[in-house]
């Protein structure tokens, strides 16, 4: 041992005797671990009832399937979303309670029902969660369906790095879960505040399993990355050009060269704070040589473009909604290239703005300031060019349409509220108060819209059926009455002064808005019962709701050229592109048969364990070094080099899919989907599948 | 059953919060010094500059998403997809307001700007001496010390009015934010590291001042009032503190610093405070000094452990 640590430490079993010394008794957290374990006892015994292990390991577990893989980490996304909105329940309703100093106490609480203790770890997972293990996994996960089915891949370029990144993430979300149960989590904020992160005043736990939490979820982001970026480069079918690769993959582009440009910094930044905690260095502490604001540029260095990691996706999801269902085109499909890579290049000059009041000098805070603005000429360019793709337009107001539109009124109300947080003078009032809660949950709340929206609009796609829009559209109003009512009167609130992470509220004057964001998070609440509501709608309804190829009847990119569901081969044979917007344009010229000229082998890989049993690997290794079990934490290491070793020798990845046996799958499709009312098959011959079709433009028509 | 279409808008119905906006307890909205009523200045004039483009353009998107309902038969172009003319404006537009908006935010800084606000300028006699005020934060308390008037004061500030006070900023352990809504904007006090702020009062009265960054379990409670008086209020108060029977010396200082929940809004008035601790706590930090958190000191407020470090 080489940092002196309070409490217990053996070397068997670490510091596990922390469990020992009885922290706190809440019944908040009892609820929680019932509810994790009854949930989960469930789960277990209706697979084991309805014997679905075979199927699960076969079909889920260890497939290296990029739909499947999307599928999983939406479910983490959502599962972690829910967990978010938990904590968020909690913290605003302490707020709520903990009002003036004859506020009653309860649990251990001089105010309200949460301790400080508890309080601040509260809203420390929640951000984490929030940003890293729930918009990001389901962000992930879509470019992860979609991309490859956009550019016409049968998979990633990488398909069980694919699935690694996949593990990696859910030992990241395991690891907060598990922080839950066992030990505490973090209390200094989802950025780790130096240098309160440091040992003499975090000596628990909690500050550990934060680190190694985001440290593995962030090698799987980084890895997610790579296999993206690849992907776009190297797998687009014959005939997608750079000009004509649609906007969402362009956004899924430029979003990952940031997430692999960034999360390495993040990872720097946490091992020198895991050598400060483990080693006793002093590299963020402030004795010995150690600067905190060294911690706070390196962690904004990642954090500020994260930010534009998340919300490019968003706006490419936009971009493909918005010309659906507007029957149109997407205005200047050039310009939004350049807007979405704009965006990506500037995210990298701006992060100091996150801290203009630690005292940098005038001309410093002038220049990050004028950077954070150039970052609104190309989002103020991407709002114009969604309200001239509806222009002249034939709209309707479909679920996703719907979410997409709302993004757009959520965009422009927080590029108002950002603008002005760019501005010193004005960040200097209102830094680290709830208006900038209120300004980063619009933007991110802009994010959940086009991810909610997303997944409606592409749910037929995976899955072969629409969900319910009736209940799709009450979870719609619902959610968005409770996005109102929470962060209007937040915004309200910033103006009054109010900071955030705030346990006690010393100003009875906030009281009646924070009973109105309780009552906001009471209609998010139900907004959450109407989506339940709308799954299991769906689910009962499905064959009703079963959809052909192109299920919306207006959709324009080339994922829409195949089944629905997609069948594990993506498709039958590799499509030809004719144009940017394809499936437009083969609808145009009466192109929409799925049957190709002919049949060909398909080189699919092999499903494999392998990644599940580093994620394994990967979580001994995490709560090991949380604990600091070192003996566990060497054999999972060992554990983790000799299966990539092993790994790596593994010859047999891949197999070969017979044409016939192709032909007989895609017949089964065919006549299915011939069943389905409106999808009757199109004249004309088949659409460019091996190859190009005679109706194609001749290269000067092309325009791009 | 059907919901009455024209109702769905009611979840609009939170709109209606902002008819409760007034001022007075809007402590942004309602400064009390040339600085706060500087920013305040400056974010109307940012608002303003951006309604210019956002109004139109909000109303812009309404108005298509009325007039091109595919129920509303209005002309419909299915190829429309280019404009050289709108690109340009599109373009041209944002990066005018970035750059209107650049101006006035490279100004305001300089205005406000914590090391020389040039605004204060203005307001001040060219030859006034500034009261100079020594703030370090502990965990998780205030300590003001006047280092020309030998006093110190934990937890609540006493100013005069219409004198420019220049403060000094440190602290023992971690981060905090020094705000005061009505009067200055933040900066932080980081340990190690000396920051600066200047105000002034134009007003006499109780304005609330708080740590405005997370620093642990008694963040929540670690607020100040500062009390503006009129500079002869302002000479007795000194005088009065000055009589205080509680000395401070360095090593009186570290024992004020443990960790400590300011629960009751204790304050407290030091005399013959010795010349220096500002500095020293600067080199006790840099030096590696700690004041280390008791293992989940504030898990139980009730507990002895608790009432212990407590106010």
């Amino acid at each position: 041992m080489l940092v002196d640590l309070q409490g217990p430490w053996n070397p068997i079993f670490g510091r596990l005797g922390l469990l020992l010394e009885v922290h706190y008794n809440n019944p908040v957290l009892f609820f929680a671990f019932e509810l994790s374990v009854v949930v989960g006892v469930i789960l277990v015994f209706w697979a084991t009832c309805a014997r679905k292990w075979g199927y699960l390991w076969r079909e889920w577990l260890t497939t290296v399937d990029h739909k499947k893989i999307g599928v999983m980490y939406i479910l983490v996304g959502l599962v972690m979303l829910f967990r978010g909105f938990f904590d968020a329940l909690m913290i605003r309703s302490q707020q709520a309670i903990a009002v003036g100093p004859d506020s009653p106490g309860m649990l251990g609480a001089a105010h309200g029902y949460l301790p400080p203790y508890h309080f601040d770890q509260v809203f420390t997972a929640h951000g984490m969660i929030m940003i890293l293990v729930a918009a990001t996994p389901i962000l992930v996960g879509i470019m992860n369906i979609v991309v490859p089915l956009q550019i016409g891949a049968r998979d990633m370029a990488y398909p069980y790095l694919n699935a690694l990144g996949l593990w990696l993430t859910v030992v990241s979300a395991a690891l907060v879960m598990i922080a839950l149960f066992v030990g505490d989590f973090s209390h200094a904020g989802w950025v780790g505040l130096a240098p309160l992160t440091e040992l003499p005043y975090s000596p628990g736990v909690g500050v550990d399993y934060w680190i190694w939490s985001i440290q593995i979820g962030s090698i799987g982001t980084t890895m997610g990355a790579i296999n993206l970026i690849a992907t776009i480069v190297k797998m687009r079918a014959p005939g997608m050009t750079w000009g004509r690769i649609p906007v969402f993959t362009w956004t899924s582009m430029a979003s990952n060269i940031i997430a692999l440009t960034s999360f390495p910094v993040l990872g720097v930044t946490l091992a020198l704070l895991t050598f400060d905690r483990y080693l006793g260095t002093h590299f963020f502490t402030v004795g010995l040589g150690g600067d905190l604001m060294m911690y706070t540029n390196l962690f904004w260095i990642w954090g500020h473009p994260e930010v534009y990691f998340v919300v490019l996706p968003a706006f490419g999801m936009l971009s493909e909604i918005i010309p659906t269902f507007s029957e149109k085109p997407l205005f200047g499909y050039v310009t939004m290239v350049i807007a979405s890579m704009a965006i990506a290049a500037v995210s990298w000059s701006v992060w100091l703005h996150h801290f203009f009041t630690m005292g940098a000098g005038p001309n410093v805070n002038a220049y990050f300031s004028i950077a954070t603005m150039l970052v609104g000429i190309p989002t103020g360019v991407k709002v114009f060019n969604w309200a001239f793709t509806m222009y002249r337009a034939r709209m309707r107001f479909d679920t996703p349409m719907m979410w997409a539109i709302g993004s757009i009124f959520l965009l422009i109300s927080g590029g108002l509220t950002g603008m002005m947080l760019s501005v010193p003078a004005v960040n200097y009032i209102v830094h680290n108060s709830v208006f900038v809660i209120a300004h980063f949950h619009n933007m991110f709340l802009l994010i959940v819209y086009a991810a909610f929206g997303a997944v409606s609009y592409w749910f037929p796609k995976v899955f072969g059926f629409k969900l319910d829009e009736r209940w799709g559209k009450w979870f719609f109003w619902f959610f968005t009455a409770g996005t109102l009512m929470v962060f209007i009167p937040m915004y309200t609130l910033g103006f009054m002064g109010m900071t955030r992470r705030l346990d006690y509220i010393s100003h009875p004057a906030w009281q009646p808005l924070l009973t109105a964001e309780m009552i906001g998070i009471g209609l998010y609440a139900i907004s959450i019962a109407m989506f339940v509501i709308q799954l299991a709608v769906s689910l009962r309804d499905r064959e009703k709701n079963r959809v052909g190829a192109d299920a919306w009847g207006t959709s324009r990119s080339l994922e829409w050229a195949s089944h629905s569901p997609v069948p594990f081969y993506n498709f039958a044979v590799t499509p030809v592109v004719h144009a940017r917007d394809e499936w437009a344009w083969r609808r145009e010229h009466g192109l929409t048969s799925l049957r190709p000229d002919r049949y060909l082998d398909i080189h699919m890989p092999k499903n494999t364990a392998v990644p599940l049993i580093l994620g394994l690997l990967s979580l001994a290794f995490g709560f090991a070094m949380v604990w600091r079990i070192w003996w566990l934490a060497a054999i999972s290491v060992i554990g983790i080099i000799v299966v990539i070793i092993y790994r790596s020798f593994d010859k047999d990845t891949d197999y070969i899919i017979p044409a016939a046996e192709v032909e007989k799958m895609e017949k089964e499709f065919l006549e299915r989907a011939s069943k389905i009312e409106g999808d009757a098959p199109a004249a004309g011959g088949a659409a460019g599948g091996v190859y190009a079709a005679p109706q194609a433009p001749t290269k000067k028509h092309q325009g791009d | 059953m059907k919901f009455p279409r024209a109702l769905r808008f009611m979840a609009l119905l939170p709109l209606l919060f902002l008819g409760g906006c007034s001022t007075e307890h809007f402590w942004l909205l309602n400064p009390k010094g040339p600085i706060s009523a500087a920013e305040l200045h400056y974010m109307i004039l940012d608002v303003s500059i951006m309604l210019v483009i956002i109004i139109p353009t909000t109303l812009m998107v309404i108005w298509f998403l009325l007039r091109y309902r595919a129920k509303a038969k209005a002309a419909y172009d299915p190829t429309w997809s280019h404009s050289n003319i709108l690109e340009v404006i599109v373009w041209g537009v944002p990066i005018l307001i970035v750059a209107v908006l650049g101006y006035y935010s490279y100004v305001g800084i300089h205005e406000v700007n914590p090391y020389n606000p040039t605004i204060l300028a203005k307001h001040t006699q060219a030859n006034a001496d500034p009261l100079e005020v020594d703030v370090i934060t502990t965990d998780w308390q205030w300590l003001f010390i006047y280092p020309k008037q030998h006093i110190a004061s934990a937890n609540e500030l006493v100013i005069p009015t219409h004198t420019k006070v220049d403060f000094r900023l440190t602290s023992t352990s971690v981060t905090n934010g020094f705000f005061i809504p009505q009067l200055v904007g933040q900066i932080y006090i980081m340990p190690g590291m000396r920051t600066k702020q200047s105000l002034l009062a134009e007003h006499e009265g109780v304005y609330h001042g708080f740590s405005a960054a997370l620093s642990g379990g008694g963040f929540s409670w670690m607020q100040f009032k500062t009390k503006a008086v009129s500079q002869s209020q302002f000479q007795d108060w000194v005088a009065k503190a000055q009589q205080s029977a509680t000395h401070m010396t360095y090593a009186d200082f570290e024992k004020f610093a443990r960790p400590t929940v300011n629960i009751g809004q204790k304050t407290t008035y030091f005399s013959a405070v010795q010349p220096g601790i500002f500095e020293d706590v600067i080199k006790a930090a840099r030096m590696g000094k700690v004041y280390p958190t008791p293992n989940a000191l504030t898990e139980n407020m009730q507990s002895e452990e608790f009432l212990k470090h407590s106010n």
